[in-house]
């Protein structure tokens, strides 16, 4: 434990010290805060119009769960380049023989990687809770469903975070890590609309949605934690760990 | 302390080491010497756990590398070529860091730093980016790195390796300090540098270890075929033909005709010379000098690895 803390703690640190680092964090909060004042804007117009035309007004869970629906997007952005160098860069710059000459396994070391790239997009997360915070401020919103929302935003997080970190073990250059993360990512966006286009017996539509990310936070968006969703997110984050794991330990026979 | 026995390691097609054995002793300085690609780097990787060979077997302190990595890893100190720092770290932070992942932590750990930083001259950097630094500084900030659990076994890769002369005669000097104190392999292609720091050398040519020793064993068995040459005032291409006729333990003659001078391998010492200055003095070619060529290190390099 000590020493997956100690490779995480210099990795945060090294995150936010950097160039790198600073630009994600504001990229983030940046495009979460036009998103926040781009759907607070078109939902209190459509209040105000249901208002005077009648008709079921918007809630604001709506509101929070357009919100983090487009996180998903941007993430596909930032995800990759918080992970890309984890293992490539230093792999190039031959910095990882620090850690491969350090009385540590490779798993101590995936997994300081992992909470150190879970943990700066955490603290992203933190500081978007200010986007809540103003809805709390001049609305009255449900807090369950955003609780939730950001479970199932940090889950999905860490899920991408290890699939970034595969695919950095693979590669000796970030910018290759960071183009295959983001075509990664990409790819399970869109597995659950281009699903139904799958026809095939033995129920490969419902499969392939399976697979995707984005059906699964469906339930955290509408204030649900169900135990498949978890599973889903845990499964997922354990099986790119272990190829991480794999693929770390495979380069000292290469 | 290191005992290494039929190492091999291939990269694809590419045979790096095809037979690596070597011993050394608790304590010593050892040179590691070969030309680039001998399989330097390559052995010293696989002491360290960086890479895993195809056959054969390293122990360090008594345990096997692939079998004790963690173990190992405990009682080695690496240095390779290009110093493994985090240049966006300060000095004393990187060092903090490197001891962490050794396990040191509170008073150990601050002790440990502040005594590295006097002792390798890093006090006024101590707060510096390591990018920030010369190469020199980095190299030391390695070596500090590299010592901070006081391994037992250090292993410094090629550790002088693009300094100017003035830093290559500090890393030598600090690498002489740590004397006794540690058990050293020490891998370089300049001869003069082993020869001036290490107890024993071991060289390599093309993945195998050719010879081991210390340098005098090395140049006493390699002597057994030491040069000679006899100058003379005339006819020196007929003498050749004498002594290669009538002395068959010579070998290798050579003749300069311009310096009417012979030269000869041997290895029957200093008794041959008795032999060749007679048919000099005999046959009426004039004698004018007779010698051998005193034997460096160079000489010792040169021959095993031709």
């Amino acid at each position: 434990m000590g020493a997956i803390a100690t490779i995480a703690n210099r990795d945060l640190k090294s995150f936010f010290v950097s160039f790198k680092g600073s630009v994600t964090f504001c990229f983030l909060l940046l495009l979460m805060g036009m998103f926040f004042r781009s759907f607070t804007a078109t939902f209190i117009d459509i209040q105000a119009q249901t208002l005077q035309m009648g008709g079921e007004a918007p809630k604001l869970s709506q509101l929070t769960t357009a919100i983090f629906q487009n996180l998903h997007f941007i993430l596909l952005f930032i995800v990759p380049a918080t992970t890309m160098s984890s293992f490539a860069e230093e792999s190039k710059t031959q910095v990882d023989r620090l850690l491969q000459t350090a009385p540590v396994t490779t798993l101590q070391i995936v997994m300081g990687k992992f909470v150190a790239s879970a943990g700066a997009l955490g603290l992203v997360l933190i500081a978007s809770a200010v986007y809540p915070f103003f809805l709390f401020k001049y609305g009255n919103p449900e807090l369950g469903p955003i609780f939730t929302s950001y479970l199932g935003v940090f889950l999905l997080m860490c899920a991408q975070v290890a699939f970034g970190l595969w695919v950095s073990s693979m590669v000796n250059h970030q910018f290759l890590a960071y183009l295959f993360t983001s075509f990664g990512l990409f790819l399970l966006l869109i597995l659950a609309w281009i699903a139904p286009n799958i026809s095939g017996a033995g129920g490969a539509e419902e499969f392939v949605k399976y697979l995707a990310a984005t059906p699964h936070l469906d339930n955290f968006f509408s204030g649900l934690i169900t135990v498949a969703d978890l599973g889903y997110f845990i499964a997922f984050i354990g099986l790119f760990l272990f190829f991480t794991n794999v693929a770390v330990d495979a380069k000292r026979w290469r | 302390m290191i005992e290494v026995v039929g190492l091999q390691k291939s990269f694809g097609n590419q045979v790096a080491l095809s037979d690596i054995s070597f011993k050394v002793a608790k304590g010593q300085i050892v040179g590691f010497l070969g030309a680039n690609g001998a399989g330097k780097t390559t052995t010293m990787d696989i002491l360290c756990g960086c890479i895993g060979a195809d056959a054969g077997t390293a122990k360090i302190a008594g345990f096997e590398i692939s079998e004790n990595p963690i173990e190992v890893k405990r009682k080695i100190g690496y240095l390779p070529d290009e110093p493994p720092l985090h240049r966006e770290m300060q000095v004393g932070e990187f060092l903090s860091y490197a001891g962490k992942l050794h396990g040191l932590r509170g008073d150990r750990l601050n002790i440990r730093v502040a005594d590295l930083i006097e002792r390798l001259e890093l006090g006024s950097n101590k707060n510096r980016l390591i990018g920030q630094l010369s190469k020199g500084f980095r190299q030391r900030v390695g070596l500090a790195g590299a010592l901070i659990h006081d391994p037992e076994v250090l292993i410094l890769d090629e550790p002088t390796e693009g300094l100017d002369p003035h830093q290559i005669l500090q890393i030598r000097e600090m690498i002489r300090g740590l004397k006794g104190q540690h058990t050293i392999l020490f891998s370089s292609h300049i001869l003069s540098e082993v020869e001036s720091v290490c107890d024993q050398l071991i060289i390599v040519d093309k993945g195998r270890v050719v010879e081991q020793g210390t340098h005098q064993e090395l140049i006493t068995r390699i002597d057994g075929a030491r040069e000679f040459h006899v100058k003379v005032r005339q006819g020196a291409m007929s003498l050749a033909k004498e002594l290669e006729e009538t002395l068959p333990n010579l070998s290798r003659i050579t003749v300069s005709e311009e310096e009417q001078l012979v030269s000869f391998l041997t290895r029957d010492g200093d008794d041959v010379l008795d032999q060749v200055a007679r048919r000099v003095l005999d046959g009426g070619f004039g004698l004018k000098e007779l010698g051998g060529k005193s034997r460096k290190l160079e000489d010792v390099f040169f021959q095993l690895t031709r």
